[in-house]
């Protein structure tokens, strides 16, 4: 039996002084776990050594996250051990984790946003007094221990959602410092960060590693996968592929076990027609503004024409998506689409006229999450329909649905699967498929890649290239400057002003980068 | 590179998990409920229960808790509330009644004016909910208040009876081929209903509005509107079983529909359980309308105290969405 600590009584152990962290590693020895038939995790063994960084890569749905809810004991393994210090150990649940020294960052962060910061800090410390009341004068001193530890320039009493993505994650790491921790497993921790800040939290894995605290690292990102770890192990479809020292192996390699094959990035502007001047304009943008996040917005886009938008978070890049199809208004300026006035004051008009956004959050604002795949499929083409009592067959809307799974290769157990069991890729694919469906003239993507593994990636971009080369104009927005070689064309957005235009023959992501930031020598170029 | 990945996953193949008891409870388990209560009622009740007259004496007993159910199960699929449904039923009532006596209206005009007065009710409700951004609880406990003090106003707070109730009576007496006339009407409306839900536009883009309102909005579904049409659906039905229930008696009081309410939600919630995994829909609704007239058609049978058809209702609602979720959650496990 392991040892729980009562609450009252846990030792009071010198955080921030790591000598005196306990050392071990941490184990897990064939695990499988099974979500109604289908396999999530299969036989999968791996260390985690004190005072290194393992890091789990793989696609979206590959099994990382999984295995690291069966280790917080949010799901309970099929079969196979979790071993600490060589001992077997059953985690119950995540306080019983949170016991044992085993710390998680979960990509939601789990922190309540009306709190403040030493209330947050205070949830599960397990600091408190006789009565079960809280000790808030001794756990502000160990707040403040463990931000200086971090380096954290965060104040106690600030209100979380008040604070950057950044320091809500730095406070989601201290929470879990708050008590002895060994192990702390993070979950896409730089997804929304900036370079800065992405940074800071590697100078903050190295000092949580020099004392001897082992680190479990999911990313996608697999340059700073490569450079932070000292192992990786990749995983697909539920599988462990391999575990590589990090000093080893490359990029390319690397990519290439998560994806099982070779990736093939389409480039659509090596592709065809890079847009030529003859083609019709099919829509046109004339001082469109909605202060004071999108100012006095000119552009053109062709018919069958890729069309990238780059810029930071903030630049006014959504917003000016959402004027495109309706969804907020414009307070100046005006729109044709095919030459002809276009003012949509709602995303129903706007998919009538052909023109539809792909949302930056496809779980929030692209699916029914609970919804089966072809009902999700099958919304948009709803939302086109002028005759709200136009009669509806389940038969013909499956047989549609079908051809798009088919043709979008979205890989689902069937049609009527519901969507939220989809990887994020294919959960992508799918509200892509549900307006084009709807057959658009001008499809707006905002972010289309985030959150979806290489191989997914790959199929998007090509079914943007076909989308094109089938005459759908494409309005692409995003902050991965290195996509954006699909287009034909960039358009660089900040603060609000499209401020420079790239053709596909000039493309290169460091300018890009250099125009989004305003750097000064960028604007001459 | 191929990519060939379709319909079918590359998931190994273990596809065949064997028969999963937990995900069939979840999905079947308020229609075993339902069986259950059958064969103990039989059971208990030999003589009287099991006969042919006695089921349409049960489905008689369902059919206006169940048009009000099954529209208030509009409202609840779009992901909001309707707590004047009982109020605008008792208002339908009087109305009706009023008119009749009052006004001289015969008695189709009286049926079209209170369905049209439902209608308006639901649409306010629906203007309410959308334009001023109030969330649904409030803005039908408000409606629902200014109801019944529009129904005071009406009725001067007495009952409203019919001088000469006879062809009135007829449509709660009435009977053809031996069913009565409510009978027929709920399953007509269950039919219309179902019909809506599943095979228009209107209804898929209702659930999807209850599934993700972002999504259906920026999906082009006009959000708005389709709240308002199932605000206005559910106090036409809650119309509809106003009239019926005035017909009963032919004569209206203040508050005879008010009970509708809570066994509405009741019959709503236990029917979500029914053969989809919690979401709202009209056959689960008719499933919990009748489960719950079963058992109070048992309890008379058998003898037991009126106050048990409380504890019945309350344990049934209770386990039958206790069980199918608790069920569900195994499943998923």
């Amino acid at each position: 039996m392991n040892h729980r600590p009562e609450p009252g009584d846990a030792p009071h152990l010198p955080i921030g002084a790591g000598e005196e962290v306990l050392r071990g590693s941490l184990r897990v020895e064939g695990i499988s776990k099974s979500f109604g038939g289908s396999r999530a995790l299969d036989d999968v063994s791996l260390t985690v050594r004190p005072g290194s960084v393992h890091a789990l890569c793989g696609a979206n749905g590959a099994g990382k996250s999984t295995l690291i809810k069966v280790i917080a004991g949010l799901e309970h393994a099929d079969t196979g051990v979790i071993e600490l210090d060589g001992e077997p150990v059953r985690v119950a649940n995540p306080r019983h984790a949170a016991d044992l020294g085993l710390g998680f960052i979960h990509q939601e962060l789990n922190l309540v946003p009306t709190f403040s910061v030493l209330r947050n800090l205070a949830m599960g410390s397990g600091r408190t007094g006789r009565w079960g009341q809280l000790d808030l004068r001794r756990l502000s001193r160990d707040a403040v221990v463990v931000l200086e530890r971090l380096q954290a320039d965060i104040s106690l009493s600030a209100q979380v959602d008040k604070l950057s993505v950044a320091d809500r994650w730095m406070v989601s790491l201290a929470r879990s410092l708050m008590r002895p921790a060994r192990f702390i497993a993070m979950d896409e921790p730089t997804a929304s960060f900036t370079d800065d800040e992405a940074h800071r939290l590697i100078k903050v894995i190295d000092e949580l590693t020099s004392t001897g605290v082992g680190i479990l690292y999911v990313s996608h990102r697999l340059d700073e996968v490569l450079s932070i770890s000292d192992e990786i192990t990749v995983f697909r479809n539920g599988r462990l592929v391999t575990t590589l020292a990090a000093r080893e192996t490359d990029r390319a390699a690397l990519t290439t076990h998560i994806v099982g094959r070779e990736v093939e990035r389409v480039v659509a502007s090596e592709q065809g027609d890079p847009g030529g001047t003859e083609r019709a304009v099919r829509l046109r943008a004339l001082g469109l503004s909605r202060s004071p996040h999108v100012l006095n917005a000119s552009f053109d886009v062709k018919v069958g024409e890729i069309v990238g938008i780059a810029g930071l978070v903030g630049a006014g890049r959504t917003e000016l998506a959402r004027l495109l199809v309706g969804a907020d208004r414009a307070t100046a300026g005006r729109m044709e689409l095919d030459g002809a006035g276009y003012a949509p004051r709602s995303p129903h008009q706007a998919i009538r006229s052909g023109v539809a956004l792909v949302p930056e959050e496809r779980r929030s604002q692209g699916l029914v999450l609970t919804g089966s795949v072809e009902d999700n499929l099958a919304m948009a083409e709803h939302g086109a329909a002028r005759r709200t009592l136009r009669p509806f067959s389940p038969r013909r809307s499956r047989r549609t649905a079908e051809a798009l799974i088919e043709r979008f290769a979205i890989k689902t157990r069937s049609s009527r699967t519901a969507v939220h069991l989809l990887s994020g890729g294919n959960q992508q694919k799918a509200v892509v498929g549900k307006y084009v469906r709807t057959g658009p003239g001008l499809l707006v993507m905002d972010e289309p890649t985030v959150g979806v593994d290489v191989g997914a990636r790959a199929e998007i971009y090509r079914i943007i290239g076909e989308l094109a080369s089938d005459g759908t104009s494409v309005l692409v927005i995003s902050s991965d400057f290195e996509e954006l070689a699909i287009c034909h064309r960039v358009l660089v957005m900040r603060a609000g002003r499209i401020i420079a235009e790239v053709p596909a023959s000039q493309f290169d992501k460091d300018h890009l980068t250099a125009l989004s930031f305003g750097a000064p020598d960028a604007e001459e170029a | 590179m191929s990519a060939t990945t379709t319909v079918t996953s590359d998931v190994p193949d273990n596809d065949s998990p064997g028969f999963d008891y937990f995900d069939w409870f979840g999905r079947y388990g308020a229609l075993v409920v339902l069986a259950l209560l059958v064969t103990v009622a039989s059971a208990a009740a030999p003589e009287t229960f099991p006969t042919l007259d006695n089921a349409i004496n049960v489905l008689n007993q369902s059919a206006l808790a169940a048009i009000i159910a099954m529209g208030l199960t509009f409202v609840l699929v779009t992901g909001e509330f309707d707590l004047g449904i009982g109020n605008a039923a008792s208002l339908a009532g009087v109305a009706a009644c009023a008119l009749m006596v009052d006004a001289g209206f015969g008695i189709v005009a009286a049926l079209l004016s209170v369905l049209v007065l439902g209608a308006a009710i639901g649409i306010v409700n629906g203007f309410i909910v959308t334009f001023m951004n109030v969330s649904a609880l409030v803005a039908t406990l408000g409606t629902g208040t200014v109801v019944i003090g529009v129904n005071y106003v009406i009725s001067d707070g007495t009952p409203v009876a019919l001088q000469d109730p006879d062809t009135f009576l007829d449509i709660t007496f009435g009977r053809l081929f031996g069913v009565p006339y409510p009978v027929y009407v709920m399953v007509l409306v269950a039919a219309v209903l179902w019909w809506l839900l599943n095979r228009t536009v209107l209804g898929q883009a209702m659930q999807a509005v209850g599934g993700n309102r972002v999504a259906a909005e920026l999906s082009g579904i006009r959000v708005d509107r389709v709240r308002i049409i199932a605000f206005a659906v559910c106090s036409m039905c809650a119309g509809l079983t106003g009239f019926l229930l005035a017909s009963r008696t032919g004569s209206a009081t203040l508050a005879a529909g008010d009970p509708y309410l809570l066994s509405s939600f009741a019959a709503a919630f236990f029917g979500s359980a029914v053969l989809r995994d919690g979401q709202f829909h009209i056959v689960g609704t008719l499933v919990g309308v009748i489960t719950v007239s079963v058992g109070f058609n048992a309890i008379a049978l058998i003898g037991l105290a009126t106050y048990s058809q409380y504890l019945f209702q309350g344990i049934l609602l209770i386990v039958g969405v206790g069980v199918g979720s608790l069920a569900r959650l195994r499943a998923a496990a």
